[in-house]
């Protein structure tokens, strides 16, 4: 403890003797193209008790600064600009200058060193509002909800057409299945749930037999047909 | 990986919150830039004119520049707290000001774009010596360009430096130290001529000051003489100037003083050797410097008070008076006169005179010119109509001599008042005013506007005839035509009230919208004036300037302490607030005077008001001495209780039956208070009791203290803010419940340990009944001061701080929000009744603290939490950054239990997201967007009656008012809502079912026909 504030005490004595001046500028770019784009800004070393201003040509410069870690960022209203940390050992060497990723730590040694005097790039301008949400025709079939809406739509008015073009066979079979499940819900809704049991057992019963049956009429059918064609050419 | 997070983030924000839309600027929130007061005593730093802009320096330590027309912010710029602006000068385009201790940085800036051409720091703040006045010392001058065309400014720093800089490139040509360091000669001024610099300083000697003259050559800085003249000068700082007079180099420079009542001066040469010369037979009491001291000539009050014009000539080298103003001796007929230079289109001085006079009850306004060829001078004069009873009294003036001619039709004046308006005045009409003292609001509530009345008029319908009822039937149905008509425009385009409309109606009555945006703010500033704003366009609807009762005879100043809305639109008739302050008269008696207010007309509101004069409000006193704290007590009559500097209780209004409720009130009544002298601070807990051989009044006793540790001092006492609490508990994913710990007598306090090595601020969480501390954290004091921020509400306390000890666990430098929430019991389930059960009970301090940290990229000047009528809606937190705008943290990222790692199903039924330390900078949570809101203070936030939406008003140097719906606008229908869907859906199945009908139809007669 006594060790720590002695050490305070010498840095305080050491930062009066020493102190330099941390120098850089804005590299205007496309987003930020003047001053008066970027307007009043301040670049501030930590909590900001140490700030220089950016004056019109772009430079700044933070006057005195004692040795230690600092880190070094923009209050611009408009713009992000990254941290940077700074690193002052002595007014002597010029002070080391590294990139910093806001959250992590200060003291990580991996971080890539910069060139001095500080070029600070604005990264990109604050977009403070949400664009509103139109209406928009396409937009709203594309929603999964309408695109079934649509399709059921389309079945609806589709159906007759295609029961029409559809084998008589076939159609007669589908109406037992269609007539059969409606049996079953009927039964399970009025809560006659054996009934509803035994349709459904019945139901699963029922490939096979319709398969039975299916095979039967299957095989007469051709002859059928071929009787009828042959009915008709005679 | 950090765009990653923010896109996460964002995508997680979007999900839940409220946006903000381009179309939505300026009719959900309003703005006003100002820029403070202008600063007067000084020549150096007054308001001058130049071309169409004014510029001035604010007691808000800004540098602005006004448009003449129509007082337009045309730039500004503003300087930081411990860099107060010491002077300015303009040359040419460029503005030079000097400021911090002992004038420690030039900046210049080009007047008419704003843009800071130079910053240059001339010596640490540190070493900057303190002056009283604290521009003492500094000085700035101009340089003509020499031969090598640089344009160099001379500026003397300290009391003991000149140096020459370069004012393009900012290098040093030259400097020169004092050879004492300061301590026995401290230079002030700094006149030229084309050779030489003159640094005049005052030097001690042992019963006056002596004039010291050193003379540097302009090229090199060089000595080239210095002397010591012999002046008896008795005041020192104001009574002697540098005055030059004649261009080129012609230029004559001169010094005159005033020494035991006769003005003397002495012609400066390089070699520093002359004869110093006296105005015989006239005495004078005082020199003033007008602006006008390039120019030869300044003024000098004669001993009975008169006023007169000094002009150095510099054709004979002679000083003399050339005018005096008639009238100027002071009088009962008229206010003590102001002066100011100018110069004309044509580079002569004008001097303007400014008075109120009481015989006209007008102000008036002379002009002086002198005819030098004819050796007199003339005045042109007239009067204009200044109204003392809403401005007060004019405190400085700036002239503008270009705008003088042949008449006096065009001739253009800034007035700065008492009460912080800046008019500008062309002739006798004001073209436009600033109030500005807005910019220093110390107390500020929201009140709600009443409903639109319906006045009908069903006054005597007994006795109404047939023919009376249908006239009066007819008259009250002329209004039916126009509600028609907007009953079909709105059912029929669907214009309903939204949410996202402005709220400002275009009738002039006073009422409040569909939604209770529409509300009035109540401000008091540190100027003396109340200010009533109308919070949906951010327009002053009324201000009253507040009287100084007794102290009007000796002046005074007043300062707002604390507001209370005592009667609100639900107990019925008009909406009242009460101001409490404290008025300091100037021969230093202070009194608490309470100023009982109705907050839509800013009309005086007690029973007995006597009628009032103009603008000016006369208050109640309630103390004849220094308040220490005032509340309101939780009772029907909404009583306020004062506590002066004995602890005696006194009520307003004072009454039997305030008497009464407070005698009721009394045993539960528990508060704390500061105590303690300096470096052994306490915080003591006080009941109050009736003891008849002490005091008529209640006094207060104190129950309990908090000893702080030595050299701890109290900043502040952060009360919980008062609202309703929705939900007493938390249920967690696991159905189990978290219960709130709602213990309404808690208070934070924030201390600072500045003494210790290292410095440490504190914030505690007190019991204010027994003294119980709940919380307490140790927190570096970054920098060497405490800026810590906190906002308590409910069970949540967040604070902000900035941590430079980057060496210890951290590891990182940065501004920390912590975010503590406290739960009763050790666990969940677990519940002690906090807000209802006796604070005497030992369960009272049975909690859990859920704790955590987060980073910010930027300093947060003030924070607040928002605020809605039943409390349901999630409560964000606004603050306002360093970086001049105000922005909102939803709660779900400051929710102490965000799970360190990757959420569990049961912590995301909670909707809680994973812990990290960063808190996005997400510029669509900026709810100032393209708004610069300066140096904020304090950020007030009022339920509106959407229980959704919450109003937000933040002050400072600007001001900023805003809604936010942290939970989105969930009871009203959405602005997304697309209702163009909804009519394409239905009309789509209406054609559907006009298509499918007659094929319906026709297969059912096929049916029919076919079976």
């Amino acid at each position: 403890m006594v060790f720590i504030s002695l050490a305070v005490v010498l840095l305080a004595s050491i930062s009066l003797i020493s102190a330099l001046d941390i120098r850089g500028s804005v590299l205007w770019n496309d987003l930020c193209p003047d001053y008066d784009t970027l307007g009043a800004t301040r670049v501030i070393l930590d909590a900001g008790k140490q700030y220089g201003s950016i004056t019109r040509n772009g430079n700044f410069s933070i006057p005195d600064v004692a040795p230690g870690t600092y880190v070094l960022s923009v209050l611009a209203h408009d713009f992000v600009f990254e941290q940077m940390r700074v690193d002052v050992s002595d007014s002597e060497s010029i002070p080391e200058v590294r990139s910093y990723i806001f959250g992590t730590p200060l003291t990580s040694h991996s971080a890539v060193k910069l060139s001095y005097p500080v070029v600070l790039t604005p990264r990109h301008k604050n977009k403070y509002f949400m664009p509103r949400e139109s209406f928009n025709l396409l937009g709203m079939f594309q929603n999964p909800m309408m695109m079934i809406m649509v399709l059921t739509g389309v079945m609806m008015l589709g159906m007759p057409y295609i029961m029409k073009n559809l084998d008589p066979q076939t159609l007669e079979e589908l109406q037992g299945r269609q007539a059969k499940v409606a049996s079953i819900q009927s039964s399970m809704q009025s809560g006659d749930f054996k009934s509803g049991l035994s349709a459904l057992l019945a139901a699963e019963d029922e490939p096979k037999t319709a398969l039975a049956s299916a095979r039967s009429p299957n095989s007469t059918t051709p002859q059928q047909r071929k009787t009828g064609k042959g009915s008709r050419r005679r | 990986m950090r765009c990653l997070r923010q896109l996460f983030l964002a995508s997680l924000w979007c999900a839940t919150s409220w946006a903000l839309h381009e179309s939505d600027v300026g009719v959900v929130d309003w703005h006003s830039k100002l820029i403070g007061v202008p600063l007067h005593g000084s020549i150096h730093i007054a308001p001058i004119f130049h071309d169409d802009l004014v510029l001035t320096a604010t007691s808000n330590n800004v540098l602005a520049a006004l448009n003449t027309s129509d007082g337009a912010i045309v730039w500004r710029s503003i300087y930081e707290a411990a860099d107060p602006i010491m002077l300015f000068k303009i040359h040419g385009n460029t503005v030079t000001s000097l400021s911090g201790p002992g004038g420690a940085t030039l900046r210049a800036f080009d007047i008419p774009t704003g843009h800071l051409l130079l910053e240059k720091r001339l010596h640490n703040p540190l070493n900057g010596r303190l002056h009283e006045p604290s521009n003492l010392g500094t000085s700035v001058i101009h340089l003509e360009r020499g031969q090598d065309d640089a344009p160099r400014v001379l500026a003397l720093t300290n009391g003991d430096t000149i140096r020459s800089i370069n004012s393009v490139t900012g290098e040093t040509e030259w400097t020169w130290n004092s050879p004492d360091q300061g301590s026995l000669i401290m230079y002030s001024q700094v006149i030229v001529d084309h050779s030489t610099v003159y640094g005049i300083g005052l030097a001690k000697s042992v019963a006056s000051y002596t004039l010291h003259v050193t003379a540097l050559s302009i090229s090199s800085g060089e000595v080239t003489a210095s002397v010591n003249i012999p002046a008896n000068i008795a005041d020192g700082l104001s009574d002697f100037l540098g005055v030059s007079a004649g261009s080129g180099s012609a230029v004559t420079p001169c010094i005159a003083w005033l020494e035991q009542g006769a003005i003397k001066a002495a012609l400066l040469k390089p070699d520093l050797k002359g004869q110093i010369m006296a105005i015989p037979a006239l005495k004078y009491k005082s020199i003033v410097d007008v602006g006008l001291t390039r120019n030869g000539q300044f003024m000098a009050v004669k001993d009975d008070g008169a006023a007169q014009v000094l002009h150095l000539d510099a054709q004979t080298s002679s000083l003399r008076p050339i005018w005096e103003f008639a009238g100027s001796t002071p009088s009962k007929a008229q206010s003590e006169s102001i002066f100011m230079g100018s110069l004309d289109a044509n580079g002569e001085p004008r001097i303007a005179r400014v008075y109120w006079s009481n015989a006209h009850n007008k102000a008036v306004h002379q002009t002086f010119a002198a005819q030098l060829a004819e050796g007199k001078g003339s005045t042109s004069g007239f009067t204009f109509p200044f109204e003392t009873q809403v401005h007060g009294v004019f405190s400085q003036i700036a002239f503008d001599g270009v705008s003088t001619g042949k008449g006096n039709s065009s001739t253009r004046m800034l007035l700065t008042t008492t009460t912080g308006a800046v008019q500008l005045w062309q002739h006798d009409k004001m073209l436009w005013v600033r109030e500005e003292a807005l910019a220093t609001i110390q107390v500020a509530e929201f009140v709600e506007l009443p409903e639109k009345k319906i006045i009908g008029s069903h006054v005597g319908l007994e006795e109404e005839t047939f023919l009376e009822r249908i006239t009066r039937q007819f008259s009250d149905a002329k209004n039916l035509p126009q509600y028609l008509l907007s009953f079909a425009t709105r059912f029929a385009t669907g214009s309903y009230a939204t949410v996202s409309a402005s709220a400002a109606s275009s009738e002039d009555t006073l009422s409040r919208d569909a939604f209770g945006f529409r509300q009035v703010i109540v401000a008091a500033t540190s100027h003396g004036k109340i200010f009533g704003i109308d919070s949906s366009n951010g327009k002053v609807m009324w201000s009253r300037v507040l009287g100084l009762g007794w102290a009007k005879k000796v002046g005074g100043t007043i300062v707002p302490v604390k507001m209370f809305v005592t009667r609100t639109v639900s107990d019925g008739e008009t909406p009242q607030v009460m101001l409490v302050v404290q008025r300091r008269a100037t021969n230093s008696l202070v009194d608490t005077v309470l100023f009982h207010i109705d907050a839509l007309t800013g009309a005086d509101a007690r029973q007995d008001a006597p009628p009032t004069v103009g603008d000016i409000l006369e208050g109640v006193d309630v103390i004849s001495g220094p308040l220490i704290d005032a509340f309101m007590l939780p009772t029907a009559n909404k009583t306020l209780a004062f506590l002066d500097e004995f602890l005696q209780v006194r009520l307003y209004p004072d009454t039997a039956a305030s008497l009464a409720e407070f005698e009721t009130l009394a045993p539960s009544l528990h508060f704390a208070l500061r105590a303690g002298s300096a470096g052994q601070r306490q915080i003591l807990g006080h009941q109050v009791t009736l003891s008849p051989d002490l005091s008529q009044f209640y006094v207060a006793y104190p129950t309990w203290s908090i000893t702080l540790l030595a050299g701890e001092e109290i900043i502040a006492l952060i009360p919980n803010t008062r609202g309703d609490v929705a939900s007493v508990g938390k249920v967690l994913g696991n159905r189990s419940t978290l219960y709130k710990y709602l213990n309404p007598h808690l208070t934070a306090v924030l201390t600072s340990t500045l003494a210790d090595s290292p410095p440490t601020c504190s914030v505690y969480l007190v019991d204010g009944v027994k003294g119980s501390i709940v919380y307490h954290a140790s927190l570096p004091a970054a920098e060497g001061k405490c800026d810590v921020q906190a906002a308590l509400t409910e069970n949540w306390l967040v604070y902000q701080y900035f941590d430079d000890e980057y060496a210890g666990v951290g590891q990182s430098k940065g501004h920390h929000v912590v975010s503590v929430e406290l739960y009763e019991g050790r666990g969940a389930d677990e519940k002690t009744r906090s807000s209802d059960i006796t604070s005497y009970s030992n369960k009272t301090l049975e909690l859990n603290v859920y704790e955590q940290t987060y980073v910010m990229p930027h300093g947060i000047t003030a924070l607040a939490p928002t605020s809605t009528k039943f409390g349901v809606t999630t409560k964000d937190i606004i603050v306002s950054s360093r970086k001049n705008s105000v922005q909102s943290i939803p709660r779900r990222l400051l929710n102490p239990r965000r799970p360190k790692q990757k959420p569990t199903t049961e912590e995301m039924e909670e909707m809680l997201v994973q812990y990290d330390a960063v808190l996005p900078d997400d510029p669509r949570l900026i709810l100032s967007h393209n708004y610069e809101v300066a140096n904020v203070r304090r950020i007030v936030t009022s339920p509106s009656l959407l229980e959704s939406t919450s109003l937000v008003f933040a002050y400072g140097l600007d001001l900023f008012f805003t809604r936010v719906a942290p939970s989105s606008t969930f009871d009203v229908l959405s602005e997304n809502f697309n209702k163009a869907q909804l009519v394409l859906t239905v009309g789509g199945l209406v054609i559907a079912i006009m298509v499918t009908k007659p094929m319906v139809a026709k297969k059912r007669l096929k049916e029919r026909w076919y079976q």
